[in-house]
């Protein structure tokens, strides 16, 4: 159980003699009496856990104390313990902020040691889901976006770009290539971080369905709404709503998320009530949007309001010097996750790698990799454990940056030799060269002949 | 000796067994309310009745505390009448009650 430091502030000596004795009997709790309102407020710079605050004190009221206890720790519970029975006061305590009244009379001891154990319990809770928060975000910090690239380091200026403000941010991609992992990056590392992250993907839910759960709806607004339901704007109230696929909107709907981004309220279905929303937005989308509008698909008010900071994530093709670092990195968490010997990848696997197109981007490389774990044996990973699910053209493959041109002789005469069963003969008069050549080269290990 | 007009089993069943403790109310106790019924009957003499009201409202829970029962309805009435302003005969007889029980509880209790 974890301590609790209780300020007790009473001016009653003997009540609080016996109230500090009472609670001093789970040791955990470790109170300190102060005897006016302003030597406790004096003292809050030693972070209580919460405060037991007799109504009339000598120096300030019960309100008082209250107020300025809020004013500067809004989130310290204060139980407010006095001798009268008055409704009214107490009511506007609990309106101040109070976490709980209790009158002293013979069972209110029984009640301050519940209501300190319901805080403890609730202080518990909280330390965990702090604890929570502090996982998701480390786990969404930098460091869970791979890569030392050029094009990729302009991407983590843009994510730095984006936290330190609250502006709308649109991340533009291809399939595969971390878009959510960007807006978790951007999300989790911004002053919104303790507020949530709400997710939708615009693709997933069907157009109909769309509206109620973006904005809400109020019990009876349609047939099958029997209790009311609040939206994903109202969900994300103080933190993120990341809208994902937002191509996908079709231009009802559009017009009704300018109106929010517009005004900065929502208002549920079957309701004429404005709902104030402070919600960052971030987009993404694998279309390119501004074809999108001359097509006639996409408002442009609507695109020019959510362009905002543009984050264009680059293919994995253009990030070939990530590849191996890439592939190392989800080769070293899966052999983690499962617990399985160390695995090395191969020159000619990672050869192999680097030459690949990757239509499927990081996420197709995640895919290849864990596989290949799977598949390989003698603690390495080989060309042979590689396969590439995306049916490519094989050319486009082998066109790839960064190779030299005796690269691309090496890949073409493998790719020759492969279909010709290793017959050199062969291969020599279908590319027009001296089989001295080709011989040399097998001689000097830079052919692969299975 | 009279019979008790306090009764501790409250204050023992706070303390758990420890007598230390009990002695250290019982001394705060004697410390600190003859006092407030001084201040009481002051307030009451002139005319404060904010004061009395608040002094009223302080002495209640530690006469519940020490268990003089004989006058815990008596101190709410004084604390209820000095907040209504009402310096009157009512307010007069039971102040002098309360008065003439509490001296006999701290005498009593110092010879305990």
């Amino acid at each position: 159980m974890p301590l609790m430091k209780i300020f007790l502030v009473e001016d009653d000596e003997l009540y609080a003699q016996a109230t500090k004795h009472h609670l001093s009997l789970n040791p955990d709790n470790q109170v300190e009496h102060f005897v006016s309102g302003k030597s406790c407020i004096e003292k809050l710079y030693l972070q209580p856990d919460c405060i037991l605050l007799d109504y009339s004190l000598p120096d300030l009221s019960g309100i008082e104390v209250l107020k300025k206890v809020k004013s500067s720790q809004p989130e310290l519970p204060v139980v407010i313990v006095s001798g009268q029975e008055d409704v009214a006061t107490a009511i506007d305590l609990l309106k101040e902020g109070a976490y709980d009244y209790i009158v002293k009379d013979e069972n209110s001891k029984e009640r301050i040691w519940k209501t300190i154990n319901n805080l403890r319990e609730n202080a518990k809770l909280r330390n965990e889901l702090d604890r929570l928060r502090e996982e998701v975000n480390s786990k969404y910090d930098y460091s869970s976006i791979k890569g030392s690239s050029v094009a990729i380091k302009k991407v983590f200026r843009l994510i730095e770009k984006a936290i330190r403000t609250n502006i709308t941010v649109s991340i533009s991609g291809e399939t595969g290539t971390g878009k959510e992992l960007v807006a978790k990056a951007i999300h989790y590392n911004s002053k919104n971080r303790k507020s949530p992250l709400v997710t939708v993907n615009i693709a997933a839910i069907p157009n109909e369905l769309l509206e109620s759960e973006l904005f809400g709806f109020e019990r009876g607004a349609f047939t099958g709404a029997t209790s009311k339901r609040i939206g994903k704007f109202e969900e994300a109230n103080g933190g993120t709503l990341f809208l994902d696929e937002i191509g996908e909107m079709n231009l009802n709907l559009q017009a009704k998320l300018l109106r929010i981004l517009q005004e900065r309220v929502v208002t549920r279905i079957g309701s004429n009530k404005e709902i104030k929303v402070e919600t960052r937005i971030i987009v993404a989308t694998h279309k390119n949007l501004q074809e999108e509008v001359a097509k006639g698909n996409f408002r442009e008010d609507l695109y020019y309001r959510l362009l905002g900071l543009p984050v264009e994530l680059p293919p994995l093709r253009k990030r070939e010097s990530d590849i191996i670092l890439l592939a190392k990195h989800f080769l070293k968490s899966f052999v983690e996750e499962n617990e399985i010997e160390e695995l090395r990848i191969s020159d000619a696997a990672q050869m192999k790698l680097r030459i690949y197109r990757w239509p499927g981007n990081v996420r197709e490389l995640k895919a290849v990799i864990e596989l290949a774990a799977v598949l390989a044996e003698d603690g390495i990973i080989d060309e042979k454990d590689l396969n590439f699910n995306s049916v490519g053209d094989e050319l486009d493959n082998l066109v790839s940056a960064g190779l030299t041109m005796k690269d691309y002789n090496q890949k073409l005469i493998n790719y020759y030799l492969k279909n010709n069963n290793n017959n050199v003969v062969e291969v020599a008069k279908l590319l027009d060269i001296g089989k001295s050549t080709l011989y040399r080269m097998l001689k000097n290990k830079e052919l692969t002949v299975n | 000796m009279a019979d008790k007009v306090y009764d501790l089993v409250q204050l023992e069943e706070l303390s758990g067994g420890d007598q230390d403790f009990i002695n250290m109310m019982v001394d705060t106790f004697l410390e600190h309310t003859p006092g407030q019924l001084e201040e009481l009957l002051k307030a009451q003499a002139t005319n404060d009745m904010v004061t009395f009201g608040a002094i009223s409202h302080k002495i209640k829970p530690n006469v519940d505390m020490f268990g003089i029962k004989t006058i815990i309805q008596d101190v709410r009435d004084l604390e209820q009448l000095g907040k209504a302003g009402q310096n009157n005969e009512e307010l007069k007889t039971k102040l002098a009650k309360v008065e003439a029980e509490l001296t006999i509880a701290f005498e009593q209790l110092r010879q305990r």
